[in-house]
């Protein structure tokens, strides 16, 4: 009787689950920006065995992609990225040894 | 006799050494002009000359290795002797020497006007031949970059973490007196709290309550800013934003038809031209609430004047102007169907679907610089929440707004079939050639001549039906038209 309490505003009987909401509906509450990032990463990865300074960028781009990534999303894709990422910095400098001029 | 004698050997011997040391010379001149030393060739054949030759002799012979090299570390008479031969070399350039012997010296007024035509330049060992590490300042940099990068992914990430645990154990005792369940993530077979919140994101913190009278369900969402991420810590120096909380409430069928809404005046105008419902049913600019009492940060949008009347009751009215800098924008609804869809293809062919809601949008204390204590400040906001979730179900239109708000919202309808007429016929014939499409294949693919005749009948007699049909409704329309 307790638990039917008039100031009791608890009712057992109406619990409903949680049902996670679909991505689908809301693309634009979703936030791009680990997939822009992920897609950035592979294209500095490319031109990276041409120019040292964008293997460096995919490095860095791999690692925003990490940080806004949803809980949700593959880690595997990451790691990829994250490894395609590594890669061609190693393979940029075993090819060139010299140190990394800047542009100016 | 005897000084004859030596005089002849002085002689012989001078002779043997000049003799040796004229090989070395390929000139023509007198024998007798050449001094016995290395420097001879570089004399000038001048009276002078051969005045001072015979002090060079003397002089000179005990420095024979040391004239071909750098004149250092020579005796001070030796220069003197040298500054002579350069004075007087310099009057007769026409002389030919070696000009490799003397450099520093002779070529002293030379090298002057010689710097001016050819300037040596000293260039520095390029970067990538030295063997330093400094020469990979820049790798070194990036390195540097990332290991800041990932120092703060970590302080940001913990901090986050901090403030949701602390956000969550100061409204845990409130939320458990109202709801049956606190916390799922919807993937336990049984309903039971799990009784700590979902982590989405590094920033994004959930939790699902329900079980409770007058509410289907609330879901709280904790929007934290990405202090995870260096590149946002780096743009929010610019522009400081705040951490949110977002609470949405699915009320009971028994909530009544209205649209409402009140906040700051940024919020709602941005709300109104985002948000489906209120675009539709509130087409008029956010209103200044000071009419009832609430302070001027704070607007109101609204279906209709009755509605705000109505929910701007004393308590509410204490509630939002006591906590007005922490509220961003407070949103009843029950046409609520999420922001506006783009689509590419035109307008949906159906109307969305709608959800009697609640949303509230506060804002944490602190723009940004939040600690875990700022979260005691947000408890009074949720016991706002509980109250308009409890007045949401209470409240009752008259009969007047009851038929206003019908009629806004056959109105809406009206209005949606109107903008998809077109494609809802173009659909729609599309079938119907699709269904046409099936019949023909169907008859071509019969191999029973007989039968398919009598199907190409059938269809016949179908079309012809038809036709009939909308004959007789055009007769029809046409005599209601008269």
């Amino acid at each position: 009787m307790s638990a039917n309490n008039m100031s009791d505003p608890r009712r057992p009987n109406k619990v409903l689950r949680y049902k996670p909401p679909p991505s689908e509906c809301n693309p634009a509450l979703d936030d791009p920006t680990p997939d822009y990032m992920n897609l950035l990463g592979m294209i500095f990865s490319m031109c990276g065995l041409m120019l040292k300074w964008c293997a460096w960028v995919a490095v860095y781009c791999s690692f925003i992609s990490f940080a806004n990534s949803r809980s949700s999303e593959d880690t595997k894709q990451m790691m990829s990225s994250f490894m395609l990422s590594i890669s061609a910095v190693v393979m940029s400098y075993l090819q060139n040894p010299q140190p990394m001029t800047p542009p100016w | 006799m005897k000084a004859f004698h030596a005089f002849c050997v002085v002689l012989l011997i001078f002779g043997s050494v000049s003799e040796a040391k004229f090989d070395d010379f390929e000139d023509e001149e007198d024998i007798v002009e050449y001094d016995d030393n290395d420097f001879a060739e570089f004399e000038d054949i001048t009276e002078d000359s051969v005045t001072e030759s015979p002090q060079r002799v003397i002089t000179t012979e005990d420095d024979e290795d040391e004239t071909t090299v750098e004149l250092e570390g020579q005796d001070e008479s030796q220069e003197g002797d040298f500054e002579d031969a350069d004075t007087q070399e310099g009057d007769t350039e026409s002389e030919p020497y070696d000009d490799e012997e003397f450099e520093g010296y002779e070529d002293k007024p030379d090298t002057s006007s010689s710097k001016n035509k050819d300037p040596i330049t000293i260039v520095d060992v390029p970067a990538h031949l030295q063997n330093s590490w400094e020469s990979y300042y820049l790798e070194i940099l990036m390195v540097t970059g990332l290991l800041a990068y990932i120092m703060n992914y970590i302080i940001g990430k913990n901090k986050n973490s901090r403030l949701a645990q602390a956000w969550f154990n100061t409204h845990r005792e409130l939320l458990e007196s109202n709801f049956t369940l606190v916390g799922d993530d919807g993937t336990n077979k049984e309903a039971t709290s799990t009784g700590k919140l979902n982590q989405e994101n590094e920033h994004i913190y959930n939790l699902w309550c329900s079980g409770r009278v007058c509410c289907e369900g609330m879901l709280i969402q904790l929007r934290f800013l990405k202090r995870q991420d260096l590149l946002n810590v780096l743009a929010r120096m610019m522009r400081p934003v705040s951490d949110q909380v977002q609470k949405v409430t699915m009320n009971d069928e028994d909530m009544d038809t209205y649209v409402f809404a009140v906040g700051t005046r940024k919020a709602l105008v941005r709300l109104q031209k985002e948000m489906q419902d209120l675009s539709e049913f509130c087409s008029d600019k956010p209103k200044s609430g000071a009419k009832y009492g609430l302070p001027d940060s704070l607007a109101i949008l609204s279906e209709m004047g009755e509605v705000t009347e109505g929910m701007m009751d004393t308590k509410m009215v204490h509630f939002l102007t006591h906590y007005a800098d922490k509220i961003e924008s407070v949103h009843f609804s029950d046409q609520f169907s999420g922001p506006k869809i783009m689509q590419e293809e035109g307008q949906p062919l159906k109307l969305p679907d709608t959800k009697r809601t609640l949303l509230f949008t506060f804002n944490v204390p602190g723009s940004g610089n939040t600690y875990p204590k700022d979260m005691e400040a947000l408890l009074p906001l949720m016991n706002m929440v509980i109250y308009s979730i409890d007045k949401a179900k209470k409240f009752r239109l008259n009969r007047e707004g009851k038929q206003k708000a019908d009629k806004n919202r056959a109105r809406v309808e009206e209005n949606f079939l109107k903008l998809t007429h077109v494609q809802r016929q173009e659909a729609a014939q599309s079938r119907r050639e699709e269904k046409k499409r099936a019949e023909k294949e169907r008859i071509m693919n019969e191999e029973d001549p007989e039968k398919q005749r009598r199907l190409e009948e059938a269809a016949l007699r179908r079309e012809q039906k038809k036709l009939e049909k909308k004959q007789m409704k055009m007769k029809q329309i046409k005599v209601k038209a008269m």
